[in-house]
């Protein structure tokens, strides 16, 4: 018997989740699309997680979530932390890189820097109102083009003079770059091309103002892009350094910190005689360990209210498992407030 | 006189008439009378074209547009056909208890206070303006319509040293343009001039019998009474955080408030405001040994609107930080002084850089020499004077080791995205004094 933490990052393209056990080793791994449908995709993950462990011998005690639909799906896991994304990459990758001194992520939707002096973050900064350049641009441009998004890397190396595309805008970036292949450029010339936007987009925005020192360390599903780690190492004169697990550091970094909440007082701690199985805690979890099964056997819906307790009109969103209502949010105040077994 | 108008010719009766018009209606029907044969004949005898023979001719055609009129305007002095107006103000934090004094007690006017603003308000702000108006713009209005809605007669717009200065007339503007009839009482026509125009315009605008020795008195309590709510709200954001019963120190100040709504004198208001106070640090709280300090710090609007951060100050709170923000009413208008202030940040700053950027900058060095850990800037999108204060805030992050959150608001910002980044902002701040305890 052996404990292990589970850790899920939902993000807006794809989720991530991992197993770590006791000595914080990541001992399972996974990595789909999210499909525009979270508690699928974390379903889907938590299956593929379920059959690379031995589940008689590891047993979970706690899962972490994080990512842009953390509160769904840690409704749906019972999770004993649900962490925003910048908090669980900065503790993944500080465990993993403690000399890290400087985090670049870029994402599907969002990009962020965090800054880390000895071991812990000390600032950092993430795109505010545009997502320019960020994971998501470079596969509407793969699509455009033609290609494979994975194959962007590889093509971007091949090139001995990357087109200049105007970087700022996303759709300016796009007019450029449909300027550029009407005009004949060759394909990867405007793929790297496309990979020096994304990095000088994001040094001038996100980048803009912190102080990046070596080492560096460059995760998120764009870091695959060995075009885009190219670029960067050009744009800043150092080693970039891409860690092989660096797209599932969310997921580490919450499974951490959920091994961590559950060695203090955390929930998920083998709740004593609870043999019924989670149910009547409302959690997916049986003797104290989750239970991978119990989470596809639920139906979970969301549902969209709008209160009328006043002028704001708040949208309130609920969470159902088996139509039994788990969570609520949503509500500016209290008089919204939708609570379970109303 | 019935029988001289019809007997006389049409012509003369007619011409007199007209010509006491043309003389400001001064005249009488009796000088008519008298006068009508030498007039005609003055006026019709020497057709020589002089100005008097030319003015008769031009009443003459008039009269026959417009028949006479049987009763002569009376002058009367404009207080005496005056109603009471009903004034609405911008929404700008807790101060409307302090707008609602200013104009019972300044102005001597009704007093037409707004609901809690929702989204409907910047809805309807954001749909009548130009979207890349910064969005304390859209806010007001949104405030305005919502105000011409409930039967507002004057609107009161500020002045201020940014865009915000030409910001009245442009919503003046727009709300004529969708057909709306109020007066504006906006202070930007008035900057920088003499108390005298201030008290003119107000005259004009809202009330012709306002009475300056009354409104004096009103404007110094007033003035304390913005003291007071911002020493209130100090107290409030430093000791919240740390409240023993959830909600405590929320409904201390909302009694406060409603408190401070019913104060019409100056013994008033220190009751109220000693009441209020005592009841507030009656509140229990619990200190951790060492609390996360946070400072606010950033654009007028933006920084010291609840409506327009999404309740930032709420949210930190919540997280049990003690909060601090330089930037109210009392510190920015009543006893600000711009030169003195950047004396003290003379070695980032040169220049008055904008509205609020000396305040800014000075606030975020006074809290990394105070020892705080961390700050929260807050604009709203496209804030000029603001944008041009990060390279200095870095700068200032820079050499004292204290983390900054930069946050650009706009009316589509979202709550979620607000609550990520602020989540990790705290993380990471009391990860950071964990790790420096030990």
């Amino acid at each position: 018997m052996t404990d292990a933490y589970l850790g899920i990052d939902i993000g807006s393209i794809s989720t991530k989740g991992v197993v770590v056990d006791a000595d914080r080793t990541i001992v399972a791994r996974s990595y789909l699309w999210t499909e525009g449908n979270p508690a699928d995709a974390a379903r889907r993950v938590v299956a593929d997680l379920a059959s690379q462990i031995d589940r008689d011998v590891v047993r979970v005690r706690a899962v972490g979530t994080t990512g842009s639909a953390r509160r769904l799906v840690g409704a749906m896991l019972g999770a004993a932390v649900v962490k925003n994304e910048i908090t669980a990459h900065a503790v993944g990758t500080t465990y993993l890189h403690p000399d890290v001194r400087t985090i670049l992520e870029i994402g599907g939707q969002d990009s962020k820097i965090i800054c880390v002096e000895g071991g812990i973050a000390v600032d950092y900064a993430m795109n505010t109102l545009c997502a320019a350049g960020t994971g998501a641009f470079l596969s509407s441009q793969a699509h455009r083009l033609g290609v494979e998004v994975e194959e962007f890397g590889p093509i971007a190396l091949t090139s001995k003079r990357p087109a200049n595309i105007a970087a700022r805008c996303t759709v300016f970036a796009e007019s450029d770059l449909v300027h550029k292949i009407q005009v004949g450029y060759a394909r990867e010339d405007i793929i790297a091309g496309l990979c020096r936007a994304v990095a000088s987009n994001y040094l001038n925005n996100v980048g803009k103002g912190k102080k990046i020192t070596a080492p560096v360390v460059f995760q998120g599903g764009v870091s695959k892009n060995v075009g885009v780690v190219r670029a960067f190492e050009d744009m800043l004169g150092m080693d970039v350094l891409v860690d092989p697990d660096g797209h599932l550091m969310g997921a580490f970094g919450v499974a951490l910190l959920a091994a961590e909440a559950s060695a203090g007082a955390g929930r998920g701690t083998a709740p004593a005689g609870d043999g019924d199985g989670g149910e009547g805690d409302g959690e997916p979890f049986r003797d104290g360990a989750f239970d991978f099964d119990a989470v596809g056997d639920f139906a979970f819906k969301t549902r969209e209210i709008e209160c009328s307790k006043c002028a704001n009109h708040c949208e309130i969103i609920c969470v159902y498992r088996d139509d039994a209502l788990i969570d609520s949010w949503g509500n500016r105040c209290d008089q919204g407030a939708v609570k379970a077994g109303l | 006189m019935t029988d001289t108008d019809d007997t006389a010719s049409e012509r003369g009766g007619s011409a007199s008439t007209g010509r006491s018009r043309a003389c400001d209606g001064a005249t009488t029907s009796a000088e008519g009378e008298s006068g009508i044969g030498a007039d005609v004949e003055n006026l019709l005898g020497h057709a020589d074209g002089s100005d008097d023979t030319l003015r008769a001719r031009i009443a003459l055609q008039m009269e026959r547009k417009r028949p006479p009129r049987l009763v002569l305007p009376r002058p009367r002095p404009k207080r005496d056909r005056h109603a009471r107006t009903r004034v609405a103000f911008l929404r700008y934090s807790y101060y409307d208890i302090v707008f609602k004094f200013f104009v019972e007690h300044v102005l001597d006017a009704d007093y037409l206070p707004l609901p809690e603003p929702t989204k409907r308000t910047v809805e309807l702000g954001s749909r009548n303006s130009s979207d890349s108006v910064c969005a304390p713009f859209k806010h007001i209005l949104g405030d305005y319509l919502e105000a011409l809605e409930l039967g507002a007669d004057v609107l009161v717009q500020f002045a201020g040293p940014c865009r915000l200065g030409y910001y009245g007339e442009l919503q003046e503007s727009i709300l004529r343009d969708m057909g709306y009839e109020f007066e504006m009482l906006n202070f930007a026509t008035v900057t920088g001039k003499p108390l005298t125009e201030y008290i003119e315009v107000c005259k004009k605008k809202v009330n012709p019998n306002l009475s300056v020795p009354h409104g004096v008195r009103g404007m110094l309590i007033a003035f304390q009474m913005i003291e007071y709510l911002d020493e209130a709200q100090d107290f409030y954001l430093a000791h919240a955080g740390f409240e023993a019963e959830r909600g405590s120190f929320d409904r201390a100040l909302a009694a406060y408030h409603a408190d401070m709504r019913t104060v019409v004198n100056e013994y008033d208001l220190m009751d109220a405001h000693k009441r209020g106070m005592a009841a507030l640090r009656a509140l229990e709280v619990r200190v951790p040994v060492r609390p996360l300090r946070v400072g606010v710090v950033g654009e007028y609007f933006t920084a010291a609107d609840p409506r327009s951060n999404l309740g930032l100050e709420r949210k930190l709170l919540d997280m049990g930080v003690e909060v601090h923000r330089m930037l109210n009413m009392t510190n920015r208008n009543l006893r600000y002084h711009e030169k003195n202030l950047r004396a003290g940040i003379s070695d980032y700053v040169r220049y008055d850089m904008g509205p609020t950027s000396s305040m800014t900058i000075a606030a975020t060095l006074k809290y990394a020499q105070e020892g705080f850990d961390g700050v929260v800037h807050l604009k709203s999108s496209g804030c000029t004077p603001e944008v041009d204060c990060i390279p200095v805030l870095q700068q200032v992050s820079h050499d004292t080791g204290m983390p900054i959150l930069y946050l650009s608001y706009d009316s589509q910002t979202s709550d979620t995205g607000l609550d990520t980044r602020l989540e990790a902002f705290y993380d990471m701040l009391a990860m950071k004094k964990e790790r420096t305890a030990s």
